[in-house]
């Protein structure tokens, strides 16, 4: 059983816990372009919902993003995930370009929405019900 | 390693106003949660808000300070009695 909604098959840099792929490190080209970088933002782009992680949401490695996995679940929202702990880069380019320090980082239609402290809120307030429909 | 205290401290004197609580949830002197209320923050957005607090800290988290969890309020208007 699986919240994952389907993605793409095309090559993903990206530890996306809905295609199974194993990561591929990318080597740091020479060029000046960035590719993990540009792959996180290619991902938020793409998915309507997606959370970067600590685990996959079948096994969370930390408990804040368990908790924003629950909190997605309870709201049934299909989400794209990415395992943040494969390749310490993925953190660092996220945290780059969210300004955002820590994870979880939920982000719904290209913005972020906050950590697991503004998702948990906005649950309960049921503000998140509202931002992700 | 940073105390609740000192967080506290160092909370209050980035954000002009703010009233800051500051636990070691874990008494390991890494992982906090702080409370902050401040008049600074009326008309941010909560993402705006923690990044307020989370810049306070800048480097320290993710190093020294594994978790900051955070609740970010503007001042609520009391009604005088």
């Amino acid at each position: 059983m699986s919240t994952q909604p389907s993605t793409p098959t095309q090559p993903e840099p990206l530890p996306m816990s809905s295609t199974q792929s194993t990561p591929t490190p990318t080597p740091t080209p020479s060029d000046g372009s960035n590719p993990i970088r540009e792959a996180i933002a290619g991902a938020i782009a793409e998915h309507d919902v997606i959370l970067f992680m600590k685990g996959t949401p079948e096994a969370p490695a930390c408990g804040f993003s368990a908790r924003t996995v629950a909190v997605l679940q309870a709201l049934e929202v299909p989400f794209a995930a990415v395992d943040v702990l494969p390749d310490p880069r993925i953190r660092q380019e996220l945290s780059a370009l969210s300004n955002w320090p820590t994870i979880p980082q939920l982000f719904a239609s290209g913005e972020l929405i906050g950590g697991c402290d503004i998702v948990t809120e906005m649950y309960e307030s049921g503000e998140l019900a509202q931002a992700l429909s | 390693m940073p105390s609740p205290q000192d967080m506290k401290q160092r909370i209050e004197a980035a954000i002009p106003g703010a009233h800051a609580e500051v636990e070691d949830y874990t008494g390991g002197g890494d992982h906090f949660r702080a409370t902050v209320t401040a008049q600074a923050f009326d008309g941010l957005s909560r993402v705006e808000q923690h990044r307020r607090v989370y810049e306070v800290f800048a480097d320290e988290i993710g190093g020294p300070i594994h978790a900051l969890a955070l609740t970010t309020q503007v001042p609520s208007t009391v009604p005088s009695n």
